[in-house]
C-alpha cells in the first residue's frame, strides 16, 4: 500500500500555540497571530509562503461563549496573505488536517495553515464561573432538538449515558476508568505549557463532585483560552521545511445514526473511523509507539482504545488500571502532553496533533517517548470522528 | 420546535407520545423524518405508542447550567420492548436519583418543560405519577 494514497502527498510541518491559560488577557485574534506566525517559523517558512488558509469551526466565531477567536478573512487580512484555497469546517473536520492534505495532495495549495482559537476560560469566567457551554444555544433544532429541551444542556449531560451504558455493559468502575485523567495529570506535570500540572490521587477524583453521573469534574477538559496553528504541505516540499511528520494514514467516517441520544450502541464509539484507518496502512496497533486520544471526557479515550485495537471491547478498563501502560515508558503513553482533561481544552485535536508531531520529532522535551516513530491522533467520537497515523518521514 | 417536530410537540401537550410508523414495511422510528429509515418509503405516519419502556440508559445531572435549573435531575433514553427501533430521551420521575439503573420499567408522561411546551418525563413504574 502506499504513495498512490492522497495523504502520503501531505506532510505536517509545522506546529505552533499561544500562550495558553485557564485566562489570557489578549484578544482571540491576538492570540491566533501568535499560533499562525510560531507555526510558520516552526516549519522552516515564511509567511509569504501561505497560499491555504483553513479553521474550526467556520463562519467565524460560533454561537457558544469563547467557541471561536478569529475569522478567516481578517486573519488573511492582518497576515497579507494571498490564498488560492480556503475553509472553514465543522461537518467534515474529523481531523484538523484532513481537508487541507487533500488541498496541498491535489495542487490546490503548497503550504496550509489551519487554526483553532478558543477562549472558553474567560467565557466561563464572564459567566460567574458557570460553565458558559450550552448556554446560548437558540431554539431546539438538528440532532440537539430532543436533548435541549428536556434539559440536556451541556455536552457533559449528552455524553454521560455512554458512559453509564458502557460501565453497564463491562462491569467496569470508576476506579479503573480514573487512571485515564490521574495518568495524564502526571503527564501534564512534565509539560510546563499544561494548565493543571499539581498531582491528583485517586481519593481526589473520587471525592470530587459530580457534573452528570457517572462524569465527574475530573472527567471534564478544561475551558482555556488558547489558540494553535498547523501548516500542512505538499510533500515535494519536505527539502525547504525543517522538520516535517510523514500522514501515514487518515480516515472520518460518519456512521450509524449521527445524534447523541440515537447512537445504536453507546457501548462503543468510533470503530468505522478506526477501521477505515488502519485500511489505509500495513502498520498495526502494536506499531504505535505513542497515542494522542481525543479526550473532552475520559470515556472518549476509552472510545479510542477499543475502537483503535489497543485492547478488546470491555478491557479499557484493565488496559488503563493502575496507568502503568498508558504512562511514559508504558506499551502505549496517552496524551503526553496532558491532554485536554489537564492541558487544556484546545479542541478539535489541535493540541493533540501538536503533540504527536513533537514526539515524531523528538522535541517533546521532559516527556519525549524514547524513540517514538509511530503516533496515532484521533479527533472526538460519536458521529463526527477523525483517526489518522503520523510518522517520521525516515521509517 | 420547528414546523418538522410541531406536530410532536402538540401531542405531547396532551400526553400522547408520537412516533414514525412506515405504511410500507411497519418499522417504526424515533425522530419522526418523513421517511422511513429502514426501507426509505416515504408512506409513513405518525402514531401514538405507549408505555412500558425500559431504561437503555441514563445519566443524573448535578451541574446547575442555567441559573434557574433546578438540580439533580435524571434524564434517561427509553427504548420498547414492543417497539423495536424506537428510543426516547427524557426526564425521569418517580425514582430516587441513586435508585436509577439500567432496564428500569417505566410509563410514559410528560412534564412542563421550557418555553410553555411539554416534554417527555417517563414515570418509573409502580410509582405514582
Amino acid at each position: 500500500m502506499g504513495s498512490e494514497l492522497l495523504e502520503r502527498r501531505a506532510v505536517i510541518s509545522g506546529v505552533g500555540q499561544s500562550a495558553i491559560g485557564r485566562q489570557i488577557d489578549r484578544s482571540g485574534f491576538q492570540l491566533t497571530l501568535d499560533a499562525i506566525t510560531a507555526a510558520v517559523a516552526d516549519a522552516g517558512l515564511t509567511l509569504d509562503d501561505i497560499d491555504g488558509l483553513a479553521m474550526f469551526p467556520g463562519g467565524g466565531t460560533g454561537n457558544v461563549p469563547g467557541y471561536g477567536g478569529a475569522d478567516i478573512y481578517e486573519v488573511q487580512d492582518a497576515l497579507r496573505l494571498t490564498t488560492t484555497w480556503r475553509q472553514g469546517q465543522v461537518e467534515g473536520m474529523s481531523l484538523p488536517f484532513y481537508a487541507p492534505a487533500m488541498a496541498v495532495a491535489t495542487g490546490q495549495a503548497r503550504h496550509v495553515v489551519i487554526f483553532r482559537t478558543v477562549k472558553e476560560g474567560s467565557a466561563a469566567r464572564n459567566a460567574g464561573g458557570r460553565p458558559a457551554y450550552g448556554s446560548t444555544k437558540p431554539a431546539a433544532e438538528g440532532p440537539l432538538a430532543w436533548l435541549l429541551p428536556i434539559g440536556a444542556l451541556s455536552p457533559v449531560v449528552q455524553v454521560a449515558p455512554f458512559a453509564t451504558r458502557y460501565q453497564h455493559v463491562h462491569g467496569v468502575t470508576r476506579e479503573q476508568l480514573a487512571w485515564i485523567p490521574l495518568t495524564q495529570r502526571t503527564h501534564a506535570a512534565r509539560n510546563p505549557d499544561a494548565v493543571y500540572r499539581d498531582p491528583l490521587t485517586l481519593d481526589d477524583y473520587l471525592a470530587a463532585r459530580m457534573i452528570s453521573t457517572p462524569i465527574c469534574l475530573y472527567d471534564c477538559d478544561v475551558p482555556v483560552d488558547g489558540a494553535t496553528a498547523i501548516v500542512v504541505s505538499a510533500v515535494q516540499t519536505a527539502p525547504d521545511l525543517r522538520a516535517p511528520v510523514a500522514i501515514e494514514a487518515m480516515a472520518g467516517v460518519t456512521d450509524g445514526r449521527p445524534s447523541w441520544d440515537q447512537w445504536d450502541d453507546l457501548a462503543r464509539v468510533g470503530c468505522a473511523t478506526a477501521d477505515a484507518m488502519w485500511a489505509r496502512t500495513d502498520l498495526r496497533p502494536a506499531d504505535v509507539d505513542v497515542a494522542q486520544l481525543y479526550d473532552g471526557f475520559t470515556i472518549e479515550v476509552v472510545w479510542w482504545l477499543e475502537a483503535l485495537g489497543f485492547c478488546g471491547p470491555g478491557e479499557a478498563g484493565a488496559f488503563v488500571d493502575g496507568g502503568t501502560r498508558i504512562d511514559l515508558g508504558g506499551e502505549l503513553p496517552v496524551n503526553t502532553w496532558g491532554g485536554q482533561l489537564s492541558g487544556g481544552r484546545l479542541h478539535a485535536a489541535f493540541g493533540h496533533t501538536v503533540e504527536a508531531v513533537r514526539q515524531l520529532r523528538g522535541e517533546a522535551d521532559g516527556r519525549q517517548v524514547a524513540g517514538a516513530e509511530v503516533a496515532v491522533v484521533t479527533n472526538v467520537g460519536g458521529y463526527e470522528s477523525g483517526a489518522a497515523l503520523l510518522t517520521t518521514m525516515s521509517r | 420546535v420547528t414546523e418538522e417536530t410541531q406536530p410532536f410537540w402538540d401531542a405531547a401537550a396532551t400526553g400522547r407520545l408520537l412516533v414514525e410508523r412506515c405504511s410500507a414495511c411497519a418499522a417504526e422510528s424515533f425522530p419522526p423524518r418523513g421517511i422511513c429509515r429502514t426501507c426509505r418509503s416515504r408512506d409513513v405516519a405518525l402514531v401514538e405508542i405507549a408505555g412500558p419502556g425500559h431504561v437503555y440508559s441514563f445519566t443524573v445531572n448535578h451541574q446547575r447550567w442555567l441559573p434557574d435549573l433546578e438540580v439533580p435531575f435524571t434524564i434517561v433514553l427509553v427504548e420498547f420492548a414492543d417497539h423495536p427501533g424506537v428510543r426516547v430521551a427524557g426526564r425521569l420521575r418517580g425514582c430516587a436519583p441513586e435508585d436509577v439503573a439500567v432496564d428500569l420499567p417505566v410509563e410514559v408522561g410528560f412534564e412542563p418543560g421550557p418555553g410553555g411546551c411539554s416534554i417527555p418525563s417517563f414515570v418509573a413504574a409502580g410509582a405514582a405519577s
